[in-house]
């Protein structure tokens, strides 16, 4: 493969995997799932009742990674019958949002019970409100995994099988915004009662924010404010991961792309180094007197 | 390259060591550091091995063929890559969403850059986002799990592709597959059996917790070799295997 058809492609890739990892934070958002997800379980046994969507009944990675793979083996079945790429990795997404609103609903339905013996109520138009966006937002999700694992395994000829690069690029993933976008989620909009620019004391645990602008908030009242921030920067990383880790590759070569990767991550650890920094110099110390006014 | 039974044992025993010490370079806070209670990045010790692992597996199955080193130093690079940018980006949300500074609270001072940790605190936790000496010891952890990863899909597809052992239907595609496949596992059992090791969360090599190593390398090591063992009931016609 000449150099500008596999730039051309690793960026295809990365685009899908841009649109691929915000819409993976999103749906973390609406579904509440992940570890942010801990304080949503903790809030009825500190007496807070909620509104909000619970489902995180399985890690993020793998729950993704089962999706991805779904709509990977579906896809790859559909292939050889002539429907065509951009058909088949539809119907596959399509199977997977499928699964992944049963999924949604049976693990709210049993959070939901689990929290009873605190009195949390099972409102059951926050489900039926909900499930739309999820398995919407999983859809994207699968859709553009698998179509990136179908240019890898077909435009750059990567040994592994469509659903097993689907699978591993849907654990990837989960991992990611689990890491980046959930933070957004559950250190910001969880706790937006108290004041922006510090973390989140222990003695505040499980009192997350139950008002919305107007009315009791949801988790589309969530995701309105993540998909400002936490979701956008979640898709620029995974978007830059799967470019980054075949753009080397394909411009330097094998052995100039381990060398290139290098580089590329001593510059990450002087950029972050640099964050770090500008931080410290723009927020300062904390004081303690002010977080015992909270 | 042909790989002996034996080679391939002692890769899969090295591969899974490796993962498993690399784990515990990883600075993770899971549930705490999600919510800015905890420095590290706020996900479970698995789910971000297992996720940078995945990357450094796929860079490295991209140069099957190549020579070890390279499909080793590749799988190293890319996961080096996917942990690297995931707590740059983590760390943007810290500062610019959260608006909080990557501090430890293990530490007084960062023992890379020496800069104080403990005023920068927020009262009440744990520290919060991913100071530099985190940094570098996630890096150091996506190496080693890389590396790791990789050695035991060289390792796997080596002796699966041997001539001695191939079947006349089986081709260089499904032993990358099963290597694959196996990787993935060896690379989640040694993921898991360090999580339980460190008991929640780590911040990297600075920790107290991390002296708890040698423990988790020692059963990373059995588990392994088990696995390694294990592995040979994949090579065609060996001990009656497929």
């Amino acid at each position: 493969m000449d150099i500008v058809t596999g730039l051309a492609v690793v960026s295809l890739m990365g685009a899908a995997a841009t649109i691929a990892g915000a819409a993976e934070d999103l749906e973390s958002d609406i579904g509440s799932m992940s570890n942010p997800n801990s304080q949503v379980q903790l809030a009825p046994q500190m007496g807070n009742l909620h509104r909000i969507f619970n489902k995180a009944v399985s890690g993020e990675p793998v729950a993704f990674g089962t999706w991805a793979g779904i709509a990977g083996s579906v896809a790859l079945i559909l292939l050889p019958t002539g429907f065509g790429p951009l058909f088949s990795i539809a119907t596959g997404a399509f199977i997977a949002a499928l699964v992944h609103a049963v999924f949604a609903t049976t693990s709210h339905l049993g959070r939901t019970t689990g929290s009873s013996r605190f009195e949390q109520p099972l409102f059951l138009d926050v489900v039926t409100q909900h499930l739309g966006p999820i398995a919407a937002h999983g859809f994207i999700v699968t859709f553009c995994m698998v179509g990136l694992s179908y240019l890898m395994w077909t435009a750059l000829g990567h040994p592994f099988p469509l659903p097993m690069l689907a699978v591993m690029w849907g654990i990837t993933i989960g991992a990611v915004g689990s890491s980046t976008g959930d933070v957004h989620y559950g250190a910001e909009r969880e706790y937006q009662q108290y004041p922006f620019g510090a973390g989140i004391p222990v003695a505040i645990h499980g009192d997350i924010t139950r008002m919305a602008e107007l009315g009791a908030r949801n988790s589309i009242d969530v995701v309105n404010f993540c998909a400002k921030y936490g979701g956008p920067l979640t898709g620029f990383c995974f978007g830059l991961i799967v470019f980054l880790s075949f753009w080397t590759t394909i411009v330097f070569g094998a052995t100039g792309g381990v060398i290139a990767g290098i580089v590329i991550i001593l510059l990450l650890i002087y950029l972050n180094l640099r964050i770090e920094i500008f931080a410290r110099e723009n927020y300062g110390e904390y004081k303690q007197e002010k977080m015992e006014e909270l | 390259m042909v790989i002996d039974p034996y080679t391939l044992i002692a890769a899969v025993t090295v591969g899974g060591v490796l993962v498993g010490g690399g784990v515990h370079f990883i600075p993770v806070g899971g549930a705490p550091a999600a919510i800015a209670t905890a420095t590290g990045v706020g996900t479970g010790t698995a789910m971000l091995a297992a996720g940078s692992g995945m990357t450094g597996l796929i860079t490295a199955a991209a140069l099957t063929g190549q020579a070890p080193w390279l499909i080793l130093a590749s799988g190293a690079v890319g996961s080096m890559l996917m942990i690297c940018i995931t707590m740059l980006v983590g760390n943007l949300v810290y500062v610019f969403g959260v608006g909080c500074v990557p501090v430890s609270a293990k530490v007084d001072t960062d023992p890379i850059t020496k800069l104080p940790q403990e005023k920068f605190v927020t009262p009440g936790t744990e520290g919060h986002g991913l100071p530099t000496v985190c940094y570098v010891s996630g890096t150091i952890g996506g190496a080693l799990g890389g590396i790791g990863g990789g050695l035991v899909y060289w390792a796997l597809y080596g002796a699966l592709a041997n001539p001695i052992f191939t079947l006349a239907n089986r081709t260089d595609l499904s032993a990358a597959m099963v290597a694959g496949i196996f990787a993935l596992s060896v690379f989640f059992v040694n993921a898991v059996i360090a999580s339980y090791n460190i008991g929640g969360t780590i911040e990297g090599f600075h920790d107290p917790k991390f002296k708890r190593i040698p423990r988790g390398i020692v059963a990373c090591l059995i588990a392994s070799l088990v696995a390694g063992i294990f592995s040979l009931f994949l090579l065609p016609g060996f001990l009656g295997g497929i």
